[in-house]
């Protein structure tokens, strides 16, 4: 086994990356100090899928990825808490909390990074920094929409402007990625509600199930069953909100992708 | 199973992908290092990455931005 990079070591590596001085030797060295992130990834990702889930692992990050952070953020490569991490991409907001709250017990000294009420330029998603004998794995956890968001962000910054995740790009893609992030939002703030209104709701309903049938004529029993008719009734008016919500989130979706065709045909 | 992808990002396509059993992790990490220098010679901004996951198909799905274009992308999200 190799002797590992002292720190100044790493961090000297990460300057000759960012002015693009490097030799093949500093990228095989790169390899070296990516490659020394594999055991604390594989001790993360056995432990996320022994609870059950099914992560996709970056093991290190591309050395293209770690140049162009380098150049932005003036990270020290030291410091960089992405080299290695993985990614899991829940059905909804509920499901995404629950997983925190594993991630938090799996990993008591993880700190979490929550951009879901203040996103990075329309980013919203859960990071988990796990510490593994002093090596950062990153776990990204995201919704299916919060995905789709983040897809987007990233396919527009390859293919259009490699600034249009940083918050760059034209006013027309900035607009139309903060709509699409903001719709996202919203949804997921209603998901929320909607789902504790109907497990209380679904709580109540056996409750009211189980009353023994001699109490038919209770006046008590009577009001539960009319209480429970109106909670029935307030989940009916939340299951049409969440449809609205989400109506407006694809109208959207479609809108861009109509924006999209037109741009199309006016480049040929 | 490990997944070997080779980026070209302005073009949004693929130009490498290779997949390996868990087993073969040294030859998809040596394989990938020989593409990113290769590729510092020839002075070719590619994306190289080594993605693991359970199947291609979870992939595709934690990872879209390979695979498909904007359009598809946006549809995908819509017939979810």
């Amino acid at each position: 086994m190799k002797n590992p990079l002292s720190k100044t070591q790493i961090d000297l590596l990460g300057d000759r990356l960012r002015i693009g001085s490097h030799t093949e030797e500093d990228l095989r060295l790169l390899d070296d100090y990516r490659l020394s992130f594999g055991e604390a990834y594989e001790t993360v990702v056995q432990k996320i899928r022994v609870h059950g889930e099914s992560p996709t692992g970056r093991q290190p990050k591309s050395r293209l990825s770690i140049v162009e952070k380098l150049k932005r953020q003036k990270t020290r490569l030291s410091k960089m808490q992405d080299i290695a991490g993985c990614r899991v991409v829940v059905a909804d907001i509920v499901q995404q909390d629950e997983f925190i709250t594993t991630l938090k017990m799996l990993f008591p000294e993880a700190t979490v990074i929550d951009r879901r009420d203040k996103p990075s330029h329309g980013y919203r998603a859960v990071h988990v920094i796990v510490q593994i004998s002093g090596k950062p794995i990153e776990i990204q956890v995201r919704t299916a929409l919060q995905h789709l968001w983040a897809e987007l962000s990233e396919k527009s910054s390859d293919v259009i402007d490699p600034t249009i995740k940083y918050g760059g790009g034209s006013d027309e893609w900035k607009s139309r990625l903060a709509s699409i992030s903001k719709s996202v939002a919203a949804n997921e703030e209603f998901e929320k509600k909607y789902s504790y209104a109907v497990a209380a709701h679904e709580v109540f309903e056996r409750t009211v199930a189980e009353l023994p049938e001699h109490q038919e004529s209770n006046p008590n029993a009577q009001e539960l069953r009319g209480e429970l008719e109106i909670s029935r009734r307030r989940i009916e008016g939340l299951r049409a909100e969440k449809l609205r919500l989400w109506n407006v989130n694809a109208n959207l979706l479609n809108k861009m992708i109509s924006w999209l065709d037109d741009l199309k045909r006016q480049k040929q | 199973m490990i997944f070997l992808i080779e980026y070209n990002r302005n073009e949004g396509s693929i130009v490498t992908f290779r997949k390996f059993v868990d087993s073969q992790r040294r030859e998809a990490e040596d394989a990938r290092l020989e593409i990113e220098l290769e590729l510092n010679r020839q002075g070719v901004e590619h994306e190289v990455v080594l993605l693991e996951a359970a199947s291609e198909e979870a992939l595709h799905r934690t990872h879209q931005r390979y695979f498909a274009d904007l359009t598809e992308i946006l549809k995908s999200a819509i017939n979810s």
